[in-house]
């Protein structure tokens, strides 16, 4: 598969998944938490992927659910990445003291494993999906600083900054207009991998059981099917189909990412002398 | 070794370790709730000298910056606490837990570099055939796939369905009769360290993917050519060995990050290591075991970094310790 | 005969901005024992025709004939080709980056000996050792066991002359072995070269012109990807007959180092006829039309021009 058709592939399932979330309380058949069938129900035409333990309708949990894995996701990568950028720029920019403090700070900081530290604040504050997504965020976006910063550097040692700078231009100016745009690329392709890894730890602390309880959740779908009994009874409908969605909408942002990647950064190696 | 490099090594690490039980205290005594205060009871219900050994070592009683400092002297002489779960040392749960998780952990890394290193290089030497773009997609598409369902396939199809191995736990239950068999045990960890190794295959292949790919423009790879070399010998006995060099720091990164990452698998497969235990004082709220489970990790991830500086230079003969690359 | 037999060859390389031509149609002859020097611009081609003789340019599409003492190089395949590349014609490379550098400078030496089947590693160390110090390098088997980083460019530079030799190749293609050294080192080099080539056939690469002239028995000068003159060292000095190398005479430092107007070509965007005419101060209304052909003088027949205007005496 060439780059460009990953890149439109991805980008298509994506777009689906979008839509299925803006679009789930108009398509789907049920409401997603009403009681509407007995429990344990095979898959019918009444109920196309079957009723969980509490009788609920599988696939309008199943559409539903998009939408909270795909705000935790995205939520979390822009925040994630809009730290990253902000910190990175203000550092590289700045140099001297300011960036000897944060780029220390970062070296101790990037020691720290975030997702034991994430498991420990999901227990303070309480779990929405924007607490997630903010926590994920933050933690996630001081990894990200030192790779931003190092762009920023050798961009604020091209000629161009001086010359602006000769001109008279001020630093928000030089900062917004000339170095934003050219750092926007490598921002871009860190936001779509961010996105793929936080909607995958979003769904994974649902099955941990540190979710939004107030959400449908596919993470909770998938360890309630699993924890009652999934193998044995049977109950492939409940328990695959959540599964499927995280795993194909993890590999749409993939295919995404890596479609966006060498577009953005070409390092065609040929050995070949002229 | 230079020794002021060593120094600054140490002192760096102190600090990240430092900031972390910091982290920890401020956590445990100053979120709203009075948390610790309203829990103890239900640990001296557990075990009552546990109870009024917590109050005593921790000096729940004395002021802030008091209890700071007698945390840290605790946390340095080995005292971490006491888990509300088991109404034991937590230092020593996480002991006994860890050994389990590194049954698992060790052989997945180990498999997990060799695999990922060896399709990587080839890959990234064949850069642009037919070969590498299937292998590439196939690794993004594993890649992409969380660790929590590899884990659920893997006991659906090879436990569920063909019966190969056991659905979980770490022993079956003659051993409640028997005694612990090595070969049982083995058995029940095959498809835990199968399920870790792909989760991280992938991440070693792309990087050593990449790494091979710079090697293969250089210079001295064309001298190598030059010399009459087949394919393969230039790849072995030239590339490889600076593909490698980035590589080193990854590794030794890897390792501490699949213990994280072991809190699905092991809860998945009722594997009694460190993960599970996560998994279960999640669950309660255990704080004091929870902290202990963050500092254990922070602690790997700087003895992983101290490993990666200091092996370096074994490999790269143009770094001595203490140089930056 | 002749060690080395090149016709009608013509190297291209693909690539997004369009099709570079890097070699257009040459040909050219070496015979056993001759030196001969290819000068030449960066972009000439030089580099290019250099490494397609051992067949190590990749993405490149060549056609013509590369003829080894009668083998035809372009049809052997790549196995018999790795039994020619270094045992019988050898590269010697410039630039810091050509030795591997995480081995030891020993080692590396060493290799291209095993390759021709001798015994052990011990031997095979001695040798290397050997061909360090046929190199004029002092201490040899201290710097054997040393790294490449650990040696100063003019070092590096004689070790890759001894890895060329190591193995006693009957062709020695040494592509720009002076680039980028000092001015007293490059004279050890090229004195070095010159002794140690002294019974073998060498094509030597370069943009320098006087290092050329004090090894070579004969110069070849290419432009644009094509030869525009061949002829004796000392014809092509006293009696240059193509604008280019008259440029490149003068732009010598004993010369009055003028520079010749304008700048290399793209090798893409080739210009029509003559591919010197833009920069050259006497063209004829022809230059700019047609395409010379490389002919021979009248005044020397060993003297061949691509030049319309070269009998102009």
């Amino acid at each position: 598969m060439s780059r460009k058709s990953a890149f439109s592939v991805g980008l298509l399932v994506l777009g689906a998944y979008i839509l299925a979330a803006i679009l789930s309380s108009f398509i789907t058949p049920y409401s997603p938490t009403g009681l509407v069938g007995r429990p344990l129900d095979d898959p019918s035409e009444a109920h196309l992927l079957g009723t969980n333990d509490l009788g609920q309708d599988i696939f309008s949990r199943l559409l539903y659910g998009t939408r909270a894995t795909l705000i935790i996701g995205l939520l979390g990568a822009l925040l994630s990445v809009s730290v990253s950028t902000f910190v990175g720029l203000v550092s590289a920019y700045y140099g001297g003291g300011i960036d000897e403090v944060i780029t220390r700070s970062v070296d101790v900081m990037m020691t720290i494993p975030t997702f034991p530290l994430l498991l420990v604040l999901t227990i303070f504050f309480a779990p929405s999906i924007f607490v997630i997504s903010g926590l994920m965020g933050v933690l996630g976006g001081t990894q990200g600083i030192r790779i931003i910063r190092s762009q920023v550097l050798s961009l604020v040692e091209a000629n161009f900054v001086y010359g602006a700078k000769a001109i008279g231009a001020g630093d928000l100016r030089i900062m917004t207009r000339h170095i934003l745009p050219n750092v926007l690329p490598l921002a871009t392709v860190k936001f779509v991998f961010a996105a793929q890894r936080y909607m995958l730890m979003g769904v994974g602390l649902g099955f941990l059981g540190l979710g939004d309880p107030s959400v449908v959740d596919w993470g909770q779908m998938i360890s309630r099917a699993y924890y009652n009994g999934g193998f044995a009874l049977g109950l492939w409908w409940w328990l695959i189909p959540p599964g499927i969605a995280v795993t194909l909408l993890s590999v749409a942002l993939a295919l995404l990412g890596y479609g966006l990647e060498e577009e953005i950064d070409p390092r065609l190696k040929r050995s070949a002398a002229i | 070794m230079n020794a002021e490099y060593l120094m600054r090594r140490v002192f760096y690490s102190l600090l990240a370790f430092m900031v972390s039980v910091t982290l920890t205290f401020v956590l445990l005594h100053l979120m709203p709730g009075d948390y610790l205060h309203s829990i103890l009871p239900y640990l001296a219900e557990k075990n009552p000298d546990a109870a009024r050994m917590f109050r005593e070592q921790f000096g729940l009683n004395r002021s802030i910056s008091e209890q700071y400092f007698l945390y840290m002297a605790n946390v340095i002489r080995g005292n971490w606490g006491y888990s509300f779960l088991y109404g034991q040392p937590v230092l020593a749960i996480i002991g006994e837990k860890l050994r389990w998780t590194l049954v698992i952990l060790f052989p997945s890394t180990v498999l997990s570099i060799i695999i990922g290193m060896a399709v990587g290089a080839y890959s990234g030497w064949k850069n642009g055939s037919k070969t590498d773009l299937s292998v590439l997609n196939f690794m993004i598409f594993v890649g992409a796939v969380p660790s929590y369902w590899w884990a659920m396939l893997f006991i659906l199809i090879f436990g569920f369905h063909l019966n190969l191995f056991p659905l979980g736990g770490y022993v079956s239950i003659d051993a409640l009769e028997n005694g612990v068999c090595i070969f049982d045990v083995l058995r029940h960890a095959a498809l835990p360290i199968a399920a870790l190794t792909i989760s991280s295959v992938p991440g070693t292949y792309y990087l050593m993917r990449n790494s091979t790919l710079q090697t293969t423009g250089e210079e001295y790879v064309l001298t190598a050519r030059s010399k009459g070399l087949t394919e393969m010998e230039v790849l072995r006995h030239h590339a490889l060995k600076n593909a490698m060099l980035p590589m080193v720091t990854v590794i030794a990164l890897e390792l501490a990050q699949m213990i994280t990452g072991s809190v699905f698998v092991e809860t998945i497969f009722s594997w009694p290591g460190l993960g599970l235990l996560t998994f279960e004082a999640l669950r309660v709220r255990d704080l004091p075991l929870l902290q202990g489970i963050f500092l254990i990790d922070t602690l790997m991830v700087i003895l992983a970094n101290i490993a990666a500086d200091f092996s370096y230079p074994l490999i790269d003969p143009r770094v001595k310790v203490g140089e930056n690359v | 005969m002749s060690i080395l037999a090149i016709n009608d060859l013509k190297v291209q390389f693909p690539t997004p901005e369009g099709l570079v031509k890097a070699v257009n149609t040459v040909d050219l002859e070496l015979e056993e024992g001759e030196r001969l020097g290819m000068i030449g611009e960066t972009g000439s081609g030089k580099t290019v025709l250099g490494l397609a003789i051992v067949r190590l340019l990749s993405g490149a599409e060549v056609e013509g004939s590369i003829e080894y003492q009668g083998r035809k190089l372009l049809l052997l395949d790549e196995a018999e080709m790795q039994k020619l590349r270094g045992r019988e014609i050898s590269v010697i490379f410039q630039g810091p980056n050509s030795l591997n550098p995480v081995l030891k400078v020993g080692d590396q030496i060493a290799e291209s000996i095993r390759l021709i089947g001798c015994s052990n590693r011990k031997d095979d160390k001695k040798k290397a050792v050997q061909a360090m110090e046929a190199v004029g390098m002092p201490d040899a088997e201290l710097w054997a066991d040393r790294y490449p980083h650990q040696f100063s460019g003019g070092m590096k530079e004689r070790a890759m002359i001894a890895l060329g030799l190591a193995c006693d190749p009957r062709l020695i293609i040494a592509d720009e072995p002076t680039k980028g050294l000092d001015a007293n080192i490059k004279v050890q080099v090229v004195e070095l070269i010159r002794d140690v080539t002294t019974d073998k056939s060498l094509l030597f690469i370069t943009h320098d012109l006087s290092a050329a002239a004090q090894i070579c028995d004969r110069i070849a000068v290419m432009y644009c990807g094509e030869i525009v003159e061949v002829g004796r060292t000392e014809e092509i000095f006293s009696n240059p007959l193509h604008p280019y190398t008259e440029g490149l005479l003068r732009s010598l430092p004993i010369m009055g180092m003028r520079a010749i107007r304008g700048a290399s070509p793209s090798l893409i965007d080739i210009p029509s006829g003559c591919r010197f005419h833009p920069r050259c101060d006497r063209p004829c209304e022809n230059c700019a039309r047609a395409h010379p052909p490389l002919v021979e003088a009248e005044s020397n027949p060993g003297h061949l021009v691509r030049c319309f205007q070269h009998d102009r005496g």
